[in-house]
């Protein structure tokens, strides 16, 4: 039989990485579907870059960056006395940089899309930007919303290149479901590895029925 | 755009390796640094090239029951070459080529080692760095010699674990972790010279590394250059290698 200690874990980092992310990603893109600037132009690749780069180079710099060998990894020490690899809020961390574009994305799209109208009818009503932006913009890319929380989700539950560098496979803190397939396939224990697959791909599979079955009439959900 | 797939594919074939002689060796972790001198001592009257892979011993021999294309594989210890063997992948059986040393090792300022192993129940570790002991021998002599010590339970909080030797040996080296258990060969590998401090454990208190080799059935594509690297990691001169850089040699 396997343990279920990675399996939650994954859950949690999975959620947690994913409300972070809700949070953030709001106001970040809110203010890329505005006017274009130079800044905007410059910030909003930085948070496509987790996308394209290979995770290890996320991982090495994260490693570099908490490290006490530097000035930055150990004042991070001294003042937060907490040691970032190796933990859970280092793959938390760790977790939101690499998802990051997965939320904006269809976010910022999903605004795009929306008739200036729209927000032009509300300020004339008397309602302010954040009202406007809860009340009028928001309710009206619920698919979007939709597919920036769940494409977080899955995509945080496949992470493994950056856990397999900073987690240090710790049971009940950094070993996901993930890293204990690798460790269960080198281990030469194929059967373990399998019930965990099995369930990860279950899971995988639900979430993006879900997905396609609320989003399926609307076509307007792009990701970029 | 059809002339721009013919560059393309003509680009694609040319990027052929040309065919040569050529070994690949998959080699256990702590073996990394070692297996260097021995190719260079090795090439000075035989110009085969030589190809190396490392990675944990466990990790290699799954890859290669995989079929990975690989000619001698050189491991941290038997158990993994006898299940090849078994299997009908060998075609020597397994050899024990030299022993191994386990060595605790901390390069942070203000940690000292110690044989009687005390200073990982100290405050001021809280990073305990050992190799996967369900893939690599070092981290299974490392749990071993724990338990043996009656340390395990106080100390396995502490304990993060490294994918192979070489992973736990860079969170220490780093000092991402406070101290740490690895091979002697990689604290004496000049790459690794003056950083921190080590203790070598004694080798009565952990089940020995017997590390052995096998040459693999892949190797009949080139079996007579193979052989000879095979039969030069059993020779003298090989065995004065192993000295140095920190094994015991049968």
């Amino acid at each position: 039989m396997i343990e279920l200690a990675p399996l939650w874990l994954t859950l949690q980092l999975a959620l947690s990485t994913t409300l972070i992310l809700f949070v953030v990603a709001i106001p970040l893109a809110t203010w890329f579907s505005g006017r274009k600037t130079l800044l905007k132009v410059i910030i909003e690749s930085v948070v496509t870059l987790p996308l394209v780069l290979p995770p290890t180079v996320i991982g090495f710099y994260l490693l570099m960056a908490f490290s006490p060998n530097n000035a930055f990894g150990r004042w991070l020490e001294r003042w937060t006395d907490m040691r970032l690899v190796f933990s859970f809020g280092g793959l938390l961390i760790a977790s939101v940089v690499y998802s990051l574009p997965f939320m904006v994305h269809p976010i910022r799209s999903g605004l795009s899309s929306l008739p200036p109208s729209l927000k032009e009818a509300s300020y004339s009503l008397g309602k302010t930007k954040w009202q406007t932006l809860l009340k009028v913009l928001l309710p009206n890319i619920k698919p979007s919303l939709l597919t920036g929380l769940v494409l977080t989700f899955a995509h945080t539950i496949g992470e493994f290149g950056v856990v397999l560098m900073i987690g240090g496979n710790i049971p009940g803190k950094t070993r996901t479901a993930s890293i204990a397939i690798y460790d269960e396939v080198q281990a030469l224990h194929y059967g373990q590895a399998n019930v965990y697959a099995v369930i990860l791909l279950v899971i995988s599979f639900a979430i993006l029925l879900i997905l396609y079955a609320f989003n399926g009439k609307t076509r307007q959900v792009k990701f970029y | 755009m059809t002339r721009l797939l013919g560059i393309f594919l003509i680009g694609l074939l040319s990027c052929q390796p040309p065919r040569q002689e050529q070994l690949t060796l998959a080699v256990a972790a702590n073996m990394q640094y070692t297996i260097q001198s021995l190719i260079r001592a090795f090439n000075k009257t035989d110009s085969t090239k030589i190809a190396v892979i490392s990675g944990a011993s466990g990790n290699l021999t799954q890859q290669i029951l995989n079929g990975a294309p690989f000619d001698i594989f050189i491991s941290a210890e038997k158990v993994y070459p006898r299940e090849l063997a078994r299997q009908g992948l060998t075609l020597t059986p397994p050899q024990v080529y030299a022993r191994g040393q386990l060595v605790l090792w901390s390069a942070r300022p203000g940690i000292e080692p110690g044989k009687d192993l005390q200073v990982l129940l100290g405050d001021n570790v809280q990073r305990i760095a050992i190799a996967n002991p369900a893939t690599a021998p070092y981290g299974h002599a490392a749990v071993s010699l724990l338990k043996k010590y009656a340390l395990y339970d106080q100390v396995k909080p502490k304990l993060v674990t490294g994918e192979s030797i070489t992973q736990a040996s860079q969170f220490i080296a780093t000092q991402h972790a406070d101290i740490g258990f690895t091979a002697k060969a990689v604290v004496m590998a000049a790459e690794m010279k003056g950083k921190g401090k080590w203790v070598e454990l004694d080798v009565n208190d952990y089940p020995a590394i017997e590390q052995a080799a096998a040459l693999l059935t892949y190797a009949r594509h080139n079996e007579a250059a193979a052989r000879k690297f095979y039969h030069f990691l059993y020779s003298e001169e090989a065995k004065a290698i192993y000295k140095q850089s920190g094994y015991l040699v049968p």
